[in-house]
């Protein structure tokens, strides 16, 4: 039975439920007590024990039904193969349709799963293929013949009323076709990868972000999230100590045994230090609208480790986003700030002399600055002043181009002449990119 | 165990709805397992569908006394675990500088009176001087315990590091006296509100339980039996209302808690079953947050005729 566990975590591994092989152990002990009989406590131990989140417990619902309902049920009874007997002595050629009418459920699913084996269902990767797969075992099974063979029997009908026996093969035959690809979906199941999640992800990861599909927003939503927390979890262990202020008595006793119990060196409780400001500048004219609502999703998704974050978008004039975005729904308020803000002709020297208008003061020299957009100004005034003036106030400006390298500094792209004020500029198109721009955002930033 | 599982299952929820509280199936497994299996338990859920509520039952069910360690950023091992008590430490510091006379009384060179101070008895880091905190406490009680850490997420992630030794293998190491096994294993129970992601190495070493507002069956039973002086129409109406509730966009969800506590206040008003007025002017029992109610009192017409059915 312990085989049944292991396919079962293969499959929840399968659908992105992380169990780590200690949890597999633990489920195996819990398993011997209580046994496969009584579903509903299987399905209870099981989900305490593999799936520890509230979107993990959902999957795992859908996965248990699923795996176990194949597993479980009972053979269905044979009595119906009992009553067709008379029409078995009738002649039948192929050994398909000879098969179907005499052999038991269970034989017709051994000789199932003997033609999947032969097909190399195991190799089955995505949900597309399952219909290649279902095909592949059909044919190692003889169903070509078996249908032929059902025309000649047709054929010989002259009123056009199905004989019983050519009536009993076909729906042997539909039956056989569900069983062959209830079985194929089960080995996806199992095999494969089920939401071909993997996949996309890779894809997603390094595909042009302004090529991204609208309709992948979700997912992409998601897959950022995710990539996001890997992040913040990285970066929220290098926090710096800070002194706080406050004595600590355990430590300076501790210490100060050695002066005879004089409290002598004086030790200080310390806390995490105050998190960085970064601002963050988004170009969401027409051309680069599509990358400013990636860099804005991961940079929301960040608000662990960065608390204050203050965002900004323009094409023409610019205006500040943050409070729509802290309001919760992340997708929401990215559709309302492009649709605001978006569409014009980009205009820097305007967006940039909003820019310091508004918040000149709050630049210190803790304050990041992140800008993201092309630099394609129209053959506008460029205004790199105001950019240098912004750059001296503050810690770093980032300045991240969604276009390719080549791309730079061609047609009315001036990406030189600002790129002389800012402390690093990096090419950002695609996600997998736009990971490692913010990854040393954050290195630099804290 | 000679009693099935399915059979220790039914009955821990028999004793608990004893104490008035009624666990699903989900909860009395959780329960049955970590006690099978003497692994913690991390409860997820909303607030107020108790969790909390769930660890002071397991201690009266299995009659043992219950430790409590609230969570907070903050929190560290001096407050959690054990302390040292630097006041008497120092006192005997101050004693044993009078005692050394005696020790070294004829001692003849400086060997042998070092010698004779390494023979002497040093109980600077000793029991003695060991203050127990909660988890320090529920490791070494001789009768065994139930040991609830409330909302674990409230707390730094460096103190999920410290719980992990506790959680894993019941003991804790302190580096002057060694490490200190437990005497009998407690039954752990952890509990968080999701402000925070728990770590996977915490996770990985619990039953994890996600406590979910409850159905409409099910919550009938708990007001039944929390507040059972209710009539059955009322309850049925009130149920009702609270489950049209949460499928509302509200800030904060009214969880069983803010049910119990309407309930109560609606006795409290005599009331026999529930119409528009009442749910009105009660309506701030429910929800606590202004917009809420401000949402919910223009749906309260359409929730008290649905939930009179």
């Amino acid at each position: 039975m312990e085989r049944v566990l292991t396919d079962f975590v293969k499959t929840l591994r399968n659908a992105n439920i992380q169990v780590s092989p200690a949890e597999t152990l633990d489920a195996t002990e819990v398993l011997e007590r209580v046994g496969y009989d009584n579903r509903e406590l299987l399905k209870n131990t099981l989900a305490l024990t593999l799936s520890k989140t509230p979107y993990e417990k959902e999957k795992f619902d859908d996965c248990f039904d699923d795996f176990f309902n194949e597993r479980l049920s009972e053979p269905k009874e044979n009595k119906d193969s009992e009553e067709d007997n008379f029409i078995s002595d009738q002649k039948v050629d192929s050994e398909l349709a000879e098969s179907l009418l005499q052999s038991s459920n269970a034989d017709i699913e051994l000789s199932i799963s003997k033609a999947g084996e032969e097909a190399e269902i195991r190799e089955i990767k995505y949900f597309t293929q399952r219909a290649v797969f279902s095909r592949r075992i059909l044919d190692i099974m003889g169903v070509a013949k078996l249908e032929e063979e059902l025309n000649l029997i047709g054929q010989n009908n002259r009123d056009g009323v199905p004989s019983d026996l050519e009536q009993k093969l076909r729906n042997e035959l539909t039956h056989l076709r569900e069983k062959v690809s209830n079985f194929v979906q089960q080995q996806f199941l199992l095999h494969g990868d089920v939401s071909g999640e993997q996949l996309r992800e890779q894809v997603f990861k390094s595909m042009n972000m302004g090529q991204i599909d609208r309709s992948y927003l979700h997912e992409v939503h998601s897959l950022v999230r995710r990539m996001a927390k890997k992040l913040a979890n990285m970066h929220s262990r290098r926090k710096k100590n800070f002194r706080r202020g406050k004595l600590d008595i355990r430590k300076t006793i501790r210490d100060n045994w050695v002066n005879q119990g004089i409290l002598f060196n004086l030790r200080w409780s310390y806390k995490k230090v105050d998190r960085p400001k970064i601002l963050v500048i988004c170009d969401v004219s027409g051309s680069v609208g599509a990358y400013a609502r990636f860099m804005l999703m991961f940079l929301f998704s960040l608000t662990e480790v960065v608390s204050k974050i203050r965002a900004f978008v323009f094409s023409s004039h610019l205006g500040e986003v943050t409070d729509e975005f802290k309001g919760g729904n992340l997708e929401n308020s990215i559709e309302s700030a492009l649709s605001k803000y978006g569409g014009g002709s980009t205009d820097y020297s305007h967006a940039l002399s909003d820019f310091v208008s508004l918040c000149i003061d709050e630049i210190d020299k803790k304050t990041t600055i992140v800008i993201l957009g092309d630099a394609r100004n129209n053959f506008g005034p460029e205004k790199a002043d105001l950019l240098k003036s912004v750059y001296e106030r503050s810690k770093q400006v980032y300045w991240l181009n969604p276009e390719g390298k080549y791309r730079w500094n061609t047609g009315d792209s001036v990406m030189n002449t600002y790129s002389a004020y800012c402390t690093k500029v990096f090419e950002c198109g695609t996600l997998a990119q736009l990971e490692r721009v913010i990854s040393t955002l954050l290195k630099t930033a804290i | 165990m000679s009693k099935g599982p399915a059979k220790t299952i039914a009955d821990i929820t028999k004793g608990f709805a004893k104490h008035q509280y009624i666990c699903s199936e989900q909860i009395s497994t959780a329960i049955y397992l970590a006690n099978e299996l003497e692994k913690p338990i991390l409860i997820e859920g909303p607030p107020g569908v108790g969790k909390t509520e769930l660890a002071n039952t397991a201690a009266l069910y299995y009659k043992k006394a219950l430790l409590r360690l609230q969570c907070y950023e903050g929190l560290d091992e001096t407050k959690a675990l054990y302390e040292w008590r630097y006041g008497k430490q120092l006192l005997y510091t101050q004693i044993l500088k009078e005692q050394m006379q005696e020790v070294l009384e004829g001692a003849k060179g400086l060997k042998d009176s070092l010698d004779r101070l390494m023979e002497f008895e040093d109980i600077f880091f000793s029991e003695q001087f060991l203050e127990s905190r909660p988890l320090l406490q529920s490791l070494t009680s001789t009768e065994g315990n139930v040991l609830l850490i409330d909302e674990v997420d409230k707390a730094d992630e460096e103190f999920e590091a410290l719980l992990l030794e506790i959680l894993s293998e019941f003991q804790v190491s302190i580096p002057e006296l060694g490490v200190k096994k437990a005497v009998v294993k407690p039954l752990v129970i952890l509990t968080s509100n999701n402000s925070r992601e728990i770590g996977d190495a915490l996770k990985r070493r619990c039953l994890h339980l996600y406590i979910p507002f409850p159905d409409a069956r099910l919550e009938r039973e708990i007001i039944k039996a929390r507040v059972p002086e209710i009539t059955k129409k009322l309850q049925v109406q009130l149920v009702d209302f609270v489950q049209g509730l949460r499928e509302l966009d509200l800030k904060k969800l009214p969880a069983i808690s803010e049910t119990i506590d309407w309930a109560k206040t609606l006795i409290l008003l005599n009331a026999e079953e529930l119409n528009q007025d009442l749910a009105k002017s009660t309506l701030n029992v429910l929800l606590k947050h202004q917009q809420d109610i401000d949402i919910v009192q223009k749906e309260v017409p359409r929730l008290v005729m649905a939930s009179d059915g």
